[in-house]
């Protein structure tokens, strides 16, 4: 016991590790109790298994794995609630020494520059001291982090092919490393986890009973009784929370590929809950599979960069990638970057080869890892040497190359993967049927964990994707980000207007990360999970009110019949639209503002500001479309009407609680101040250098502005960064206009009914088809993918059958046919020796006949005519031998 | 006192037999008594197996990998330690701990009882074993002739016991053989309505393999392997040569072996030879190297005798002898080429390859349930162990020649398997595919050659192979078992007819979604590992390969799903009665299960650390010798 208070003291990373393993004992004893449970069912009688069988739950389950559930998770949320504030102290400790140092040396350095002869010798001393004061506390922090908030072991390890090689081989590891955003995310996944299972335990209550009725399933006698699942529920729901966790938790791409599948697998067994329902079961393997394809572009990536660079861990991939920022002569002109350049096939020796820098050439550098600084190192680029020496198969501690074109593909497999948990275009076809399951798991499957999966990977991965590969991001969020919104229009059930406008908000998130937005991308993650989580278990608030009505045709009027459930959502709807000082406004600003920036740079990418800004209006219309049509108006419905009630407190307290963290968990101060957001801040302590190399070449000092020290750019240079800086008001407002435009038709439409959307139907008929059927992508799929894999499949079965046996059968008929010449030859020549041999087998034969018969005695006359044959042959054989 | 490791692997090979012998005194009628006690064979087999692994462990992994020398891992091959039998320096051989134990059977013929046991041979051991017992537990349901079935059953363990153990060509060659007998007649006698087609497709089938490989056995003995055994081995020799009253010449014979370990050395000298480079592993060669390089590491060592023992190994390296010898037929391109085919093809039908593999669908759907269980989980196995111990390392300079090749038809297997399995509408062939498409990532795994700074990719690929053998034993005897519970409640094995069996048979259910996502490759269960690390060493080899077999997770997960689909979802209210499944179905198929979750989770820790250094030392001497 004490030792373990001295880990967590010592090593506050394990906090995480904790809270990531709180859920899986919680599945484990779920799991096992429940197979108990039905190994003991047929046994009831007797009394020790009546006992037992009672132990474990009884005929009647009762709540208790809804209880360890929730408590796991709680559990898991206090935790990582104090690894976070430990490790926001540590770090905040640390950073506000090392800002005080650079202020110090900024002073200095302008004072240098004034100061004349004397004094400015004298300057430069101080300077000089004072940077070997900020080099020692950078070094402590790196140091106190790597011993505190880091750890991994072998899973697996390979130790190399020569025997007698010092280098221990290679591994597969799993392990842990915590910055401010993955700390930020398992406090958001745990909190947001442990109100959807508070609210489960109200919203599947019903499935507490025995039998349950499922109205959706029609037998032949009448409607679907089947036992109630309410212990799987939460069994699943543990298992989900403890992938995610540990795909937050990892240091590796390893272990994020295990929680990958893993997150997959349980969002199948989810979505399949009601598995009597054929849709539902085509949802999950849908889910499943279109996963699948991303995650075979998820091993791709791996592949390279496993072959490339013999390692997964994201720190030793992005120091080999990416250029050091220092060398022993000081700052690298390129630092932070991919150094690029060509081959020189004369240059070739044991070996090794020589690579010449250019600015476009075909291969990327890996640079060694910073095993020992102490050493000297000279680094590469257009102010150093332009030659350098690579390795063949270097080792970690050599240099080496390899093809720019497979760096891109790497990135792009990576981000496939992410396509696919994302359900980014074109992978998105999974989310919008995956509602088939019950609406707490959507809510954590849209909002806290499996979709934040991807877009939180592309983060985490961002120091790998090369530019190309940044570019083909933000174009897929774009896209998606359209789409999705104009399919959200139309749609009329309830939880898919939430469904597509997820995919949508994921769009933008990958967007925002592709133009270099990255802080602003991971900063909509967070937000968007409190009000989405939010959002769905409204939706289900509302379902569970109108007895599992989810067509929003049949509703209206609602908001006298469930007031609470109605005024938090429609906080979230406001928060999702980006009205000032609810949360969402603060992270989409940030991302317009960074999608801004990059396209004044870019100008012949104007698309990724237009497709982003004006689907802003989009989103602000459609769902207050979804917050009107569902609470205001009269009644569509009367039956339903009539039905409706509110909510039982443990499903209304998550919402007003997520409502409270929808509207303030990104204040800051000043709070009407945008850019002044304490998460944003606090997610932007994680960002990798790369993003400031990639997106703003900018040499950042420290300045005293506003009366209070803020980080800009010192050179004007022209960069996204510093537009993104300077419009972020231009981005914000002109996204406000059309919101509030978006607002007020949408008011137009279903709240005050002056324009009828029957009209509007009847007017783009072949658009609303078109929306209706979701751009048509099933269809495509079906006709492109699906269908052919069974084509191909069934061909290869015929081939099978038909070609490959047909082969066999007509060889064993040719043989039957030349053993028939040859048995009348033989017949001619028999000999008395085969005649006893044939004799005796007969006797043997007819022995064994009634064990099977004829058909046996043939057999054994083949073989032991075959044994004589294979005896003679070795026989001939020896005395060759022998005489040889 | 006989040796402690020759007890062990001789009761692991003949317990079995034994049981099956005592099953002829067992009265007429008293099936439930054969049933017991055959039930009690397999699993004092298991029992001994396990006491084996614990006792091979101590002594040669335990010992060797844990050791600080980091030559130790060396000592762990099978060369090493009959190596130090076979040298004169070394004056008490550990003979109880070294795991290497050979009798003289047929001495006319250099035949021996020789067995022996390393990282590659031990798991599939464990696996058979345990294997065998389950699957006598799934047999308990076989009403006709119980007698014969469990003494055929019986044979059939020690055959494949004595296949995995035997490293004596011959011997393994019996051991092959025997094994293949009680399989026909299991199949044959036992099986469904097509059992005797099946049963003669697949003896048919396994014969012609078996040829091949009788061929290929022959071939070998004909080459004279003086240069790679040992004095001791040659001094027995010109003794009975002597003893014949044949003239010897310069104190040497004409050796002749089915030596495996002895013909592994020669197929490496042929590697050397035929890749133009000087040939070092002879027996006198790598003992003078060793001495030399012992007195260049100790300190103080008089310079003469350096001198000397380089003189030494230089005389090994340049012997006219060996250079006369080295002219054989063995070293000649087309007879490595050949035999290597012959071996490959021979091996190639059991695991089994395309277009080889339509005797497996027949055999498993007509075979009863726990000899699908044995065929899936073991005999396929046979077909990779024989590629690992024998084609590879006695004709690897053919095998480097044709590595593209093999790995192609590995990926040809695991598309094409995956696709077929798809198509299909009866469970059980649906698994038989599966299990092609699965066993193809052994033979890519095995395949994928690469140059020797790059092995340690190859090192991933032979590693994952093997835990891929491993792995596919324990899910697709699962899998075949969960078949054969469903249609003894069924009677049918019609995808399309089922549905639903979630709800009467939950325990069922989630076994069967356990199992089958293990065998789809779920991470945390022990179908990913192997997988994964197979794909992870090909795009090192060839890129396209990488991404085909990257790819077919994708078919895979389709086909799996698509028939957990069928059989467990939706409802079926004729099915609605269906019992759980039974104490007795429970208690075979929970190891599985367990085992499924633990190697997934704890590969290096449960089997990978100790398998490791032999498959390791495999590749690093293929490799080394590469161009």
């Amino acid at each position: 016991m004490m030792e373990l208070l001295e880990l967590f003291g010592e090593h506050p990373g394990w906090y995480f590790v904790a809270a990531t393993l709180v859920p899986l004992l919680s599945f484990v004893l779920i799991l096992l109790a429940s197979a108990m449970w039905c190994a003991l069912r047929p046994f009831r009688g007797t009394p020790v298994c009546d006992a037992l069988f009672n132990l474990f739950g009884g005929e009647e389950r009762g709540r208790t794995p809804a209880y360890v559930a929730t408590g796991a998770i709680a559990l898991a949320f206090v935790l990582s609630l104090i690894g976070f504030i430990r490790f926001t102290a540590q770090q905040s400790q640390f950073e506000t020494q090392i800002e005080q140092s650079q202020r110090t040396l900024h002073d200095l350095r302008t004072r240098a520059a004034a100061a004349q002869g004397k004094d400015k010798d004298e300057l430069q001393e101080q300077i000089e001291a004072e940077e070997k004061k900020l080099e020692n506390k950078e070094k402590m922090w790196e140091s106190a982090r790597s011993y505190a908030w880091q750890g991994h072991f072998d899973w697996l390890r390979i130790r190399p092919a020569g025997l007698s090689d010092p280098d221990r081989g290679t591994a597969l590891q799993l392990g842990f490393k915590i910055d401010s955003l993955s700390a930020l995310m398992f406090v958001m996944v745990t909190f947001v986890a442990s109100l959807i299972h508070l609210f489960s335990i109200g919203y599947m209550s019903e499935e507490l009973q025995p039998e349950v009725e499922d109205h959706q399933v029609h037998t032949r006698y009448g409607h679907l009784v089947r036992r109630g699942r309410f212990g799987r529920f939460f069994m699943f729901l543990s298992l989900f929370c403890f992938s995610m966790l540990n795909l937050v938790l990892a240091d590796n791409l390893f272990q994020v590929f295990l929680s990958w599948e893993l997150v997959g697998i349980c969002s199948y067994l989810l979505i399949g809950f009601y598995f009597e329902r054929q849709s539902a079961s085509n949802a999950a393997n849908k889910a499943f599979i279109v996963n699948r394809i991303g995650d075979a572009g998820f091993i791709l990536g791996l592949l390279i960069l496993w072959t490339n660079l013999g390692t997964f861990h994201f720190d030793e991939i992005f120091h080999r990638l990416r250029a050091p920022l220092t060398d022993s002569h000081g700052g690298l002109q390129l630092a932070g970057r991919f150094v690029r350049g060509d081959l020189d096939p004369a240059g070739a020796a044991d070996g090794r080869q020589s690579l010449k820098y250019s600015p476009n050439g075909a291969q990327v550098v890996l640079f060694p890892l910073p095993q020992d600084r102490a050493e000297h190192y000279h680094g590469v680029g257009p102010d150093r040497d332009d030659r350098v020496d690579v390795f063949d198969s270097p080792k970690k501690d050599q240099h080496g190359a390899m093809p720019y074109w497979l760096l891109v593909a790497a990135g792009l497999g990576i981000f496939l993967g992410c396509v696919g948990k994302s359900a980014q275009f074109p992978l998105h076809v999974w989310l919008p049927d995956a509602m088939e399951g019950p609406t707490p798991v959507s809510a954590l499957i849209h909002a806290a964990t499996m979709v934040a999966a991807g877009v939180y990977l592309v983060g985490r991965c961002y120091p790998l994707f090369a530019y190309e590969a940044l570019l083909v991001i933000a174009y897929t969020g774009g896209i998606t980000l359209f789409v999705a919104a104009t399919i959200a229009i139309v749609m009329t059930d309830i939880k898919k207007v939430l469904a597509y406008s997820t995919v949508s908000q994921l769009g933008y998130m990958m967007l925002a990360l592709g133009v270099g937005g990255w802080v602003a991308g991971l900063f909509h993650l967070l937000t968007h999970a409190f009000f989405k989580a939010l959002l769905f278990l409204c939706s289900g608030s509302v379902i569970y009110g109108c007895h599992h009505e989810q067509d929003m045709l049949k509703m209206g009027g609602l908001y006298p019949k469930m007031k609470i459930t109605a005024l938090t959502m429609l906080i979230g709807v406001l928060a999702i639209a980006g009205i000032p000082l609810f949360t969402g406004w603060y992270s989409k600003d940030a991302i317009l503002a960074q999608a801004l920036g990059f396209v004044y740079v870019h100008p012949q990418h104007l698309f990724l500001f237009l497709l982003p800004l004006g689907t802003a209006g989009i989103t602000a219309f459609y769902m207050s479309r979804l917050w009107l049509m569902t609470f205001t108006g009269k009644p569509r419905d009367e039956h339903v009407y009539e039905q409706a009630h509110e909510a039982p407190w443990t499903m209304t307290v998550p919402l007003i609680v997520l409502a409270v963290c929808s509207v303030c968990i990104a204040w800051g101060w000043p709070v009407y101040d945008a850019e002044a957001s304490w998460l944003e801040h606090n997610v932007h302590h994680a960002q990798h250098h790369a993003v400031l190399a990639d997106f703003g070449n900018i040499d950042y000092t420290v300045s005293k502005d506003h009366g209070e020290y803020w980080v800009v750019a010192k050179k004007a240079e022209e960069n996204e960064r510093l537009y993104a800086y300077y419009n972020h008001h231009l981005a914000g407002n002109l996204a406000l206009g059309l919101v509030l435009i978006g607002i007020v038709f949408a008011g137009l439409i279903y709240w005050k009914r002056i324009l009828d959307p029957a009209e509007a139907v009847e007017q783009f008929p072949g658009l609303h088809a078109f929306l209706m059927d979701k751009w048509r992508f099933d269809w495509l799929y079906s006709v492109v993918v699906v269908r052919p894999a069974l084509v191909v499949g069934s061909w290869l079965a015929w081939f099978d059958l038909r070609v490959i046996d047909g082969i066999i059968h007509g060889v064993a008929y040719l043989s039957v046919l030349l053993s028939k010449w040859d048995g009348l030859f033989d017949n001619s020549i028999i000999d008395g020796l085969v005649n006893l041999v044939g004799n005796a087998t007969y006797a043997a034969g007819a022995r064994l006949r009634n064990v099977q018969t004829g058909f046996l005695r043939s057999y054994v006359v083949f073989l032991v005519v075959a044994a004589v044959g294979i005896f003679m042959v070795l026989a001939y054989f020896v005395r060759m031998a022998a005489a040889g | 006192m006989a040796e402690r490791d020759l007890l062990w692997m001789t009761a692991v090979v003949f317990i079995p037999s034994v049981f099956a012998l005592l099953l002829i005194f067992v009265p007429r009628g008293k099936e439930e008594i054969m049933r017991w006690l055959a039930l009690a064979g397999t699993g004092l087999t298991l029992g001994a197996s396990i006491g084996m692994f614990i006792a091979f462990y101590s002594d040669v992994i335990d010992r060797n990998v844990r050791g600080t020398d980091p030559r130790s891992r060396e000592w762990v091959s099978l060369d090493y330690r009959l190596g130090q039998i076979e040298s004169e320096n070394i004056a008490d051989p550990q003979k109880s701990s070294d795991w290497l134990t050979s009798y003289p059977w047929i001495g006319r013929f250099n035949i021996y009882y020789y067995l022996g046991v390393d990282g590659i041979s031990m798991p599939l051991v464990l696996l058979t074993a345990l294997l065998s017992f389950l699957a006598l537990i799934a047999s308990w349901k076989i009403e006709r002739f119980v007698r014969g079935y469990c003494m055929l059953f019986l044979i059939l363990e020690t055959g494949m016991l004595g296949t995995f153990l035997a490293l004596d060509f011959f011997l393994f060659y019996i051991f092959w053989e025997v094994m293949l007998l009680p399989m026909y007649f299991l199949i044959g006698i036992w099986g469904g309505p097509r059992r005797e087609y099946a049963a003669i497709k697949f003896f048919l089938y396994t014969l012609l393999g078996s040829v091949f490989i009788l061929i290929a056995l022959l071939a070998f003995y004909f080459t004279d392997v003086r240069d790679f055994v040992g004095p001791r081995t040659m001094k027995e020799a010109v003794a009975e040569a002597k003893s014949e009253g044949r003239t010897v010449s310069g104190n040497q014979v004409e050796i002749h072996t089915f030596d495996l370990v002895v013909l592994q050395r020669v197929g490496k000298a042929a590697l050397q030879l035929l890749n133009g480079q000087p040939v070092t592993t002879s027996f006198r060669a790598e003992q003078a190297k060793a001495h030399l390089e012992e007195l260049k590491s100790r300190k103080g060592a008089p310079e003469e005798m350096i001198r000397k023992a380089e003189a030494d190994y230089q005389a090994a390296l340049n012997d006219a002898g060996l250079k006369k010898r080295l002219e054989q037929a063995f070293f000649q391109p087309w007879f490595q080429y050949t035999m290597f085919l012959f071996l490959l093809i021979g091996f190639a039908i059991k695991i089994p390859v395309f277009p080889f593999h339509t005797w497996l669908p027949d055999a498993h759907v007509e075979a009863p349930t726990p000899i699908s269980m044995i065929l899936a989980g073991i005999l396929l196995k046979m077909g990779g162990y024989g590629i690992v111990r024998i084609a590879y390392p006695i004709c690897p300079w053919a095998a480097e020649q044709l590595a593209y090749y093999v790995a192609l038809f590995g990926v040809i297997n695991i598309v094409y398997g995956a696709f077929a399995a798809m198509a299909q509408s009866d469970f059980k062939k649906l698994v038989a595919y599966s299990s092609i498409s699965h066993m193809g990532y052994v033979l890519l795994g095995i395949a994928v050659w690469t140059a020797p700074e790059r092995a340690q990719y190859w090192s991933w690929g032979m590693n994952g192979a093997m835990f891929q053998m491993i792995a596919h034993g324990i899910t697709s005897a699962g899998m075949f078992f969960l078949v054969g519970v469903i249609y003894d409640r069924a009677h049918h094995r019609r995808l399309d007819n089922f549905r639903g069996l979630y709800e009467p048979m939950p325990l069922y259910g989630g076994i069967s979604a356990v199992i089958f996502f293990a065998a789809m490759g779920l991470p945390g269960m022990c179908g990913f590992v192997g997988e994964f690390m197979v794909v992870l060493s090909t795009w090192n080899y060839n890129k396209i390969f990488a991404v085909l077999a990257a790819l077919t997770v994708v078919i895979t997960a389709a086909y799996i799903l698509w028939t957990l689909q069928r059989v467990f979802m939706g409802e079926n209210p004729q099915y609605r009665n269906y019992p759980d499944i039974n104490v007795r179905e429970i208690v075979c198929v929970t190891p599985l299960v367990v085992l499924s979750v633990a190697l997934g989770v704890l590969p290096g820790y449960l089997l990978l650390n100790w398998m490791e250094p032999s498959l390791t030392g495999l590749v690093d001497t293929l490799a080394r010798f590469a161009p």
